[in-house]
């Protein structure tokens, strides 16, 4: 009955063809735009935007958070997840919501509650002097630790549901079995766990670097015009200097390292088995 | 030709390039009972799904009730399809999911209430109209599946083994009931099955398939006592199969000289034909089991392995006793060689 | 017993930093005073009322809400034609089109809203709302059709058939033996789409112009102006709206298995 590969098509080239003519096709040209120079055809956009030691600083930053990032949510992921699981059915579906539902609140609203944890005036600042470990002040909005914490708690939520959907499935009984046979702690993790559940860690990490990469509002709003990183900067050179050729590029890097990690990651996966 | 209901001709049936089913032609009057026999895998469900019609035929032709249905669409063809999966719908009660084609037909609501209380009566549902399918157990859906198809009146009544997911008692009982129905409606039936005893008790006639080929029709006497391949033997029974070249037997280990009057082809016993105690044949018991009505016995020999039955009443051989026992020419069934044995 | 205690600390701690700081929004919201503290300069709730009062939140929340529900809409109507193809057709160039339709994931917002800026607004002529209006389609697809798909996968594909044994046009059998069974699915990328187009920020960075402005980039320009705790009543009054929604969808659907 579902023969008929016509009818298929027919079915699925709405959809194919929306995305691909009004959302791939722009992109696309925005993207080529870099490596049109005066009209013509060359890399010297590349050229110019690599020497730039802003942009240079900018890119190792924006990799240098999403690595961190993701490597501290994959450490707070495989505890809390454990954890998780070894809950009783009922507590676990409470537990496991919680985890998913700031997934569903505006990110500026997320985001905003590290102004007033942060600031100048916020929580960590009063704490800070009432304790009298200084006596100003200190700044933490604004740097890269506010960014970075910032992004953590923005997609945390990803590697725990990565990890806890991985644990679930993992044979029964495979780590009591692994301790009878006298495996430490450390070696249950590093040979049962993390083997047998490096799909989930594999695709929570991919949605936890690229979403770090590309996220535009928390670098906005807790790292200012201080703490660029490739988003806000793209940002910056269209709306003050009307500079598409950096655009183009950093939208380039952006999409390239997001195509990257997930492949490489992939790989890796893949290797290991 | 004439009087067939139902008409396969050359049909040839593939998913993709896997061409399932090369050539098929068969020819069904109106009012059979027949069986689609075969293990698993050989296109059973396959050519049920072509007479459907939920899939089209590489080449070749369908025949329904004299009209060519080729093409048909599956919603036109008024052939009704019990699924192995009973297909229920998870979202209806019993009563909705057999009322669903006769609201499809526009008929008077207080008809399909009478039809579907009747449909619903006639495999003993009645008292469950209104539950979802989720709140039954698998031998209520089965009869629901059937109910559901019962009540559209198809011409052609296609069941993909109906009878699979039942116990051993629901079993029988229903073997019975899809008789009594098919007697009473005089519907073309046509079920699949891949046990040789369901489709002996059940069919006016037994289709027996192999790798997509109709490896012999006959009735189930035809069939069960004169098989005409090794297949066909090995699947009704005969669970002595053996080579036969100059009138010695030709054994996996070996050759057996005897004066069997054949000259080629394969000599064919069933267990129940070979006793064990005397006989001019020796060998050691490899195995016992009890079945009932009869002892079985596995014997190693010098040519290969055989099995043998006794009366459950006759004394007890021991595994390791050497035995004697007998080929009885007589009780042997003998296949020429045909095309396809291996 | 100790393991137990660790194990509710970890989760404890966790929790706190994932959900503690909207507690913190909600009371720095109810400040009596003019600037932001926590904790709050006395309570009143004078900054929640006065978000109902800005005439530019009311603008952009009421187009947030049309494109969230329309462009979910739109993405639904391409996607659950494309879901069913895709898990019941052996359609060729399958994988291509899974690639092209889940694409818009990868491709960061921002770079969307400017593509869609320089190449259909500004030279075509498309409004900006319609702009808007297709990215957050575009956007949305992917969930649409990664969580319809999930929802057809789980059902056999022989009660299609059956209904059609049974008299129905091959649209009759979607619409009374799919749709019925798929429906708490679909309503559940529905409401996937809705949030994550409602929650859309950098696709409109670029893409706002006089009068059109999402809420998201709506606030984000309120605080560069003024530092009053309105923002931070709005984003918990937003906050609350969205787990009152995956409340109710999680109570009803199961919400959380299809995210
Ligand atoms: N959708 C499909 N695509 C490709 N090959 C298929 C498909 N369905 C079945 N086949 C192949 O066609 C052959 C016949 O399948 P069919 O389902 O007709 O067997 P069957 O006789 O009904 O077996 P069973 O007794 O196990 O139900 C099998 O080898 C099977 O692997
Ligand atoms: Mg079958």
């Amino acid at each position: 009955m579902f023969q008929n590969n016509r009818e298929g098509l027919a079915l699925a080239l709405p959809a194919a063809l929306f995305t691909a003519i009004l959302f791939l096709l722009p992109v696309g040209l925005l993207l080529s735009e870099a490596f049109k120079i005066g009209g013509q055809w060359s890399l010297q956009g590349y050229v110019d935007f690599a020497s730039k030691p802003l942009n240079q600083t900018v890119f190792l930053r924006t990799l240098k958070l999403g690595f961190l990032v993701a490597l501290t949510s994959a450490i707070i992921g495989y505890a809390c997840a454990f954890c998780i699981v070894n809950l009783d059915g009922k507590n676990r579906g409470r537990v496991f919501g919680l985890v998913v539902l700031p997934l569903m609140i505006s990110p500026v609203a997320r985001t905003y509650a590290w102004i007033v944890i942060l600031g100048r005036t916020g929580i960590v600042n009063d704490a800070i002097l009432a304790l009298g470990l200084s006596d100003t002040p200190i700044r933490i909005l604004f740097t890269e630790t506010a960014v970075f914490l910032g992004l953590l708690q923005l997609f945390l939520p990803l590697m725990i549901i990565s990890l806890v959907s991985a644990l679930e499935n993992l044979p029964k009984d495979v780590i009591p079995a692994a301790r009878v046979l006298g495996a430490s702690w450390i070696q249950v993790f590093t040979k049962i766990i993390l083997p047998l559940t490096k799909d989930g860690l594999v695709m929570g990490g991919t949605l936890v670097f690229t979403g770090s990469l590309t996220a535009y509002i928390t670098p906005a709003i807790l790292g200012g015009s201080k703490v660029l990183m490739l988003e806000t900067l793209l940002y910056q050179r269209v709306n003050v200097a009307n500079d598409f050729v950096s655009a183009g590029i950093i939208a380039t890097i952006l999409i390239t390292m997001s195509f990257g990690a997930n492949l490489l990651l992939k790989r890796i996966a893949k290797a290991r088995s | 030709m004439s009087n067939a209901f139902v008409s396969l001709q050359k049909l040839s049936l593939a998913y993709g390039q896997t061409v399932v089913v090369p050539e098929l032609n068969l020819d069904i009057r109106e009012g059979e009972l027949i069986a689609l026999l075969g293990p698993s895998g050989c296109g059973k469900t396959t050519t049920m799904r072509a007479i459907a019609g939920l899939m089209t035929p590489q080449s070749g032709k369908i025949h329904i009730g004299g009209v060519d249905m080729t093409h048909t669409p599956a919603n036109k063809r008024g052939i009704g399809l019990v699924f192995q999966s009973y297909a229920l719908f998870p979202h209806l009660t019993a009563f909705e999911n057999v009322a669903f084609g006769l609201r499809l037909k526009k008929m008077p609501v207080s008809e399909i209430k009478s039809r579907v209380e009747e449909g619903l009566n006639t495999v003993g549902l009645s008292h469950l109209a209104d539950r979802k399918p989720a709140e039954m157990s698998g031998g209520q859906q089965q009869r629901l599946s059937l109910a559901r198809s019962l009540v559209m009146e198809p011409k052609v009544l296609l069941l993909d083994e109906p009878l699979s997911n039942l116990d051993a008692r629901l079993r029988l009982d229903m073997r019975t009931e899809l008789q009594r129905l098919q007697r009473a409606t005089g519907i073309t039936m046509i079920f699949v099955t891949h046990d040789q005893a369901e489709a002996l008790a059940l069919a006016d006639r037994i289709v027996l398939m192999k790798d997509g080929v109709i490896e012999q029709v006959g009735t189930p006497d035809e069939l069960y006592n004169n098989p005409a391949s090794k297949f066909a033997a090995d699947f009704f029974g005969f669970e002595n199969i053996f080579a036969i070249k100059g009138s010695n037997i030709i054994g996996s280990n070996g050759s057996l000289t005897a004066n069997f009057d054949a000259e080629n082809g394969h000599l064919a016993w069933r267990p129940s034909a070979i006793s064990v105690g005397s006989g001019p044949f020796q060998g050691t018991v490899m195995g016992v089991s009890f079945a009932g009505e009869q002892r079985e016995y596995v014997i190693k020999t010098d040519f290969g392995q055989i099995k043998a039955a006794n009366p459950a009443a006759d004394p007890v051989y021991e595994i390791g006793t050497l035995v004697a026992f007998d080929l009885p020419s007589k009780s042997a069934w003998h296949l020429p060689n045909v095309g396809n044995d291996s | 017993m100790t393991s137990k205690w660790t194990s509710r600390l970890i989760i404890g701690l966790t929790l706190t930093f994932l959900i503690g700081p909207f507690f913190i929004i909600i009371f720095a919201g109810m400040s009596a005073g003019d600037f932001m503290t926590f904790p709050p300069d006395g309570l009143s709730l004078k900054w929640y009322m006065k978000v109902f009062t800005v005439e530019s939140f009311r603008e952009s929340f009421a187009l947030s809400l049309f494109l969230a529900i329309f462009g979910t809409i739109a993405a639904l109507i391409l996607g659950v034609p494309a879901a069913y193809a895709i898990s019941r057709y052996n359609i060729p160039y399958a994988e291509t089109i899974k690639t092209v339709v889940a694409a818009p994931i990868i491709v960061p917002g921002i770079i969307v809203g400017l593509a869609l800026l320089r190449y259909l607004v500004v030279p075509l002529s498309f409004t900006v709302t319609l702009a808007l209006f297709m990215a957050h389609t575009a956007l949305v697809l992917p969930y649409a059709v990664r969580v319809v798909s999930s929802s057809l996968n789980n059902l056999r594909s022989d009660m299609e058939e059956a209904a059609v044994l049974l008299g129905c046009s091959r649209i009759g059998a979607f619409m009374r033996v799919v749709l019925p069974n798929i429906q708490s699915g679909v309503l559940a990328a529905f409401i996937l789409g809705f949030v994550t187009s409602f929650n859309q920020v950098p696709v409109s960075l670029f893409l706002s112009g006089p009068g059109v402005r999402t809420l998201p980039i709506d606030m984000l320009s309120y605080m560069e102006i003024t530092y009053d705790p309105s923002v931070a009543a709005l984003s918990a009054l937003l906050a609350l709206l969205s787990v009152a929604i995956v409340f109710l969808a999680e109570k009803f659907l199961g919400f959380s298995r299809y995210v």
